[in-house]
């Protein structure tokens, strides 16, 4: 059996490149082919360098994603990126929405959050493509990550927008579950090691002490 | 405040049912953190794991992966006492647990700081999870990603890479000791 088994979180430090070939994605100004010939290098690279360092689970190092869970735009019918200055104006409490912004040192521009615009469903699997690519790389055990209901079914929510597609929250609760759901099973189908969830937002709940304040995750 | 991390852990064990527990299925890991959104230790969120406890026990992952490369993290006793027994059955009848061992992917590097982490330090961080854990439950890794937000990293490339070695490091000198 093993023991002290290494591995990573999941993101890996991004490239002028690849900042760059984000940036052009998110202007429109690039095509997916073109995209995934820079995110491809990036992620051989992102590999050996695990490998020569001597790693157990890999990780691909989320290039592709615009961050770890907005990147759920890219892949689901009734989601929006939207940067959390664009949000700022359909707060119900926008001042203490940018107080908190400031107070944190949050980069409000640099921030997008998945807003839920409509019902929501897979349009293509979430992390699919990502595990496939970065199972042709190595022989070695994958990690992939996904965001965390919890942080989906809080994020998404921006009740401006959403409540034109669901009652509730928890209503669109039940569709988050149901997209996980579908991708933590096409992932074991196709025999990924380690599925991580993201639920950074949980300690947030119970350590910031400000119950029920929107936070910007 | 209790009903939010209710509902928290009703979500992700209706995500991971019947996967979690099924032979030769996926691991399934639970990150949690304080935020990975700026470089300032004093803005990032503070505090041990202790309140989450009610929810994270309920919750049928596999391994929890956590920080505790920083102080902000708290002391490991207090996950080591509530998580490192067995995973919990989705509906409890004759039995309470599945013979599942929990597991900890123990933080042991920041991934927001220039100073690399010894392999001696990292030895020492788990040697103190070796209290509650046993070697096979362990997992190093670092606290959170390196990179993140779109167009703002919080760290380069040859530190990440200095990072991850010195945890394979500190795997073979803990391998050496603790191995059979």
């Amino acid at each position: 059996m093993t023991i002290f088994t290494t591995t990573q979180v999941g993101s890996w430090p991004r490239s002028r490149r690849m900042l760059r070939a984000l940036r052009d994605r998110r202007l429109g100004q690039v095509t997916r082919a073109a995209f995934d010939r820079v995110a491809d290098d990036e992620v051989r690279r992102t590999v050996r360098i695990q490998e020569e360092a001597g790693l157990d689970v890999l990780v691909d190092g989320e290039h592709r994603r615009d961050n770890f869970y907005s990147f759920v735009t890219d892949k689901l019918e009734g989601a929006r990126l939207m940067s959390l200055a664009e949000m700022l104006d359909e707060m119900e409490d926008k001042s203490g929405f940018e107080e908190m912004l400031t107070t944190l040192d949050v980069p409000a521009s640099a921030i997008r959050n998945p807003t839920c615009v409509g019902r929501l469903s897979r349009r293509e699997p979430l992390a699919m493509d990502d595990f496939r690519f970065v199972k042709s790389l190595t022989d070695r055990p994958v990690k992939i990550t996904l965001p965390g209901p919890y942080l989906l079914t809080r994020s998404m929510w921006v009740s401006a927008y959403t409540k034109k597609a669901y009652a509730s929250q928890r209503e669109m609760g039940e569709g988050v579950v149901r997209i996980l759901r579908e991708e933590l099973q096409d992932l074991a189908g196709a025999g990924c090691e380690f599925v991580q969830f993201d639920e950074p937002v949980l300690t947030e709940v119970v350590l910031s002490g400000e119950c029920g304040r929107r936070t910007f995750m | 405040m209790g009903e939010e991390l209710d509902y928290a852990a009703e979500l992700i064990n209706r995500v991971i049912e019947g996967i979690v527990d099924a032979p030769g299925g996926p691991r399934i890991g639970l990150h949690v953190c304080r935020g990975n959104w700026s470089t300032r230790e004093d803005v990032l969120l503070t505090g041990d794991y202790r309140p989450l406890l009610p929810a994270l026990t309920k919750m049928r992952v596999r391994q929890f992966v956590l920080e505790y490369a920083t102080p902000r993290a708290g002391e490991i006793k207090v996950v080591g006492r509530a998580l490192s027994g067995l995973v919990p059955v989705q509906s409890p009848g004759p039995a309470s647990h599945t013979d599942i061992l929990r597991e900890l992917g123990l933080g042991v590097v920041n991934p927001r700081t220039t100073e690399v982490e010894t392999p001696e330090e990292i030895v020492a961080r788990a040697e103190a999870a070796l209290r509650f854990y046993r070697p096979e439950q362990l997992f190093l890794n670092t606290d959170c990603g390196f990179g993140c937000f779109a167009n703002r990293c919080v760290n380069v490339e040859e530190v990440a890479a200095a990072k991850i070695r010195s945890i394979a490091l500190a795997a073979r000198m803990l391998r050496e000791k603790y191995g059979c």
